[in-house]
């Protein structure tokens, strides 16, 4: 069963054994640094939160009972840091959530040729990248890693309805961003 | 009236999601879906964030560069010293800290400012629960197997810190300083709600923090001796 693993797992780890605490990292770190990667929009970034949550997760498996899976506590861990780290660099999520209402006020349909059926991820990865800091979390928390608008607003801090505005804001602007840049362009920026 | 049929492209961005959603009712989708047959620019729309959305939630894992698993593992052993399970070891002998060289007490004193900073956060915003309820029990032992160590910790502490330079005193001392008032604040915080998460989960990080302090201050003073050995009660 997952959940006894998993406590197997965390109570070898806490005892030291460093062979289980490199099985958690590769298990979940790929997960975790996309999520980081994205939600930061720098790799670098990404790679200290990375070793951070890692280093907290150590820290903290006394805490770890398996209410949750220990992929989901690693998760909560690193979005907890990861905002942490963006509220640090943008000062407030809201601050850049209202910078990003002024600049992207209305996205009308323009009649201009429609993206590729399929879009590169590498592109949209790209795209992802450029967002502002507000609606970036805000995309990445709904359309990548699947959260609903409640959950979404209760991780940011902001209203169901701002997560719903900013995603739409995201949208839009991952819609600008695709099409205005030849397809595989972006690879290069 | 019948305005829905008139649907204009304005609106139909403001529906969008809902739309894509299937979250509209039944007559504005039909306004929707008639807008769609008619315009020429909003069917590109609809398909350029379908596509989107459909990529980005098809976008998986990304693996780490080599080079983070070998940074982590040299942040590692300075930290599985401070987790209770690992304390109760700390107090059978500390001959694992006679191979801590300084380098590696100076960044544990990074860690440790890094993590007062990341305390101070937590305890400012309001994060995603790690801990649920019912964890009182444990977080109990684990506060009594920190503040057990401090204590067996402190007087060699104490004893090493005039074999220190002045500068490096200074700052352990201004760090310790900074460590207790961070736990001062989780207590307080714990008083007014004794079973709430973050502020269990704050005080254990500031209590292992100076944990980490304290062996660190001893670690530089080259006072790990057979002499020093901390037993268990």
């Amino acid at each position: 069963m997952r959940a006894d693993e998993d406590l197997e797992l965390a109570r070898r780890c806490r005892e030291g054994d460093a062979a289980a605490f490199e099985t958690v990292y590769r298990a979940h770190a790929g997960r975790l640094f996309g999520l980081l990667t994205r939600m930061t929009g720098s790799a670098h970034d990404a790679e200290d939160l990375l070793q951070d949550v890692f280093v907290q997760a150590h820290r903290k498996l006394a805490l770890f009972r398996g209410d949750s899976s220990l992929g989901t506590w690693l998760y909560r861990l690193a979005v907890n840091l990861c905002l942490d780290h963006l509220r640090g660099k943008h000062s407030r999520m809201a601050r850049s959530t209202d910078s990003l209402d002024a600049e992207d006020a209305a996205e009308p349909a323009a009649a201009a040729p429609a993206l590729p059926e399929a879009i590169s991820r590498i592109d949209l990865e790209r795209a992802i990248a450029q967002l502002p800091a507000g609606c970036r979390a805000a995309f990445v928390l709904h359309d990548v890693e699947g959260l609903d608008h409640r959950e979404v607003g209760e991780a940011l801090g902001i209203s169901e309805g701002t997560s719903k505005s900013q995603v739409h804001k995201a949208r839009m602007k991952l819609r600008a961003l695709l099409r205005g840049v030849p397809r595989g362009a972006l690879e290069a920026v | 009236m019948n305005d829905d049929r008139l649907l204009t492209c304005e609106r139909l961005v403001e529906s969008l999601d809902d739309y894509l959603d299937d979250q509209l009712d039944a007559r504005t989708r039909d306004a929707v879906d008639a807008h769609l047959a008619g315009c020429p620019a909003c069917p590109g729309l609809v398909a350029d964030v379908r596509a989107i959305r459909r990529t980005a939630h098809a976008l998986g894992p990304v693996e780490p560069p080599a080079h983070v698993w070998t940074e982590l593992q040299s942040r590692l052993p300075l930290v599985a010293d401070v987790t209770p399970s690992l304390l109760g070891r700390l107090g059978l002998s500390f001959s694992g800290w006679r191979m801590l060289q300084p380098l590696g007490a100076v960044a544990s004193l990074v860690l440790v400012v890094s993590s007062l900073a990341w305390v101070g956060t937590r305890l400012a915003v309001a994060p995603i629960p790690v801990a649920g309820s019912g964890a009182l029990a444990e977080f109990q032992v684990a506060e009594a197997e920190y503040t057990d160590a401090i204590a067996r910790l402190q007087e060699a502490a104490d004893a090493a810190g005039p074999r220190l330079d002045a500068l490096t005193n200074a700052t352990l001392r201004s760090s310790i300083d900074d460590i207790d008032s961070a736990i001062g604040d989780a207590r307080e915080a714990l008083m007014r709600e004794p079973g709430d998460a973050l502020s269990q989960e704050s005080l254990l990080d500031a209590l292992g923090s100076k944990v980490a302090l304290l062996q660190d201050t001893v670690t530089l003073a080259g006072d790990i001796g057979p002499g020093t050995e901390v037993q268990n009660p």
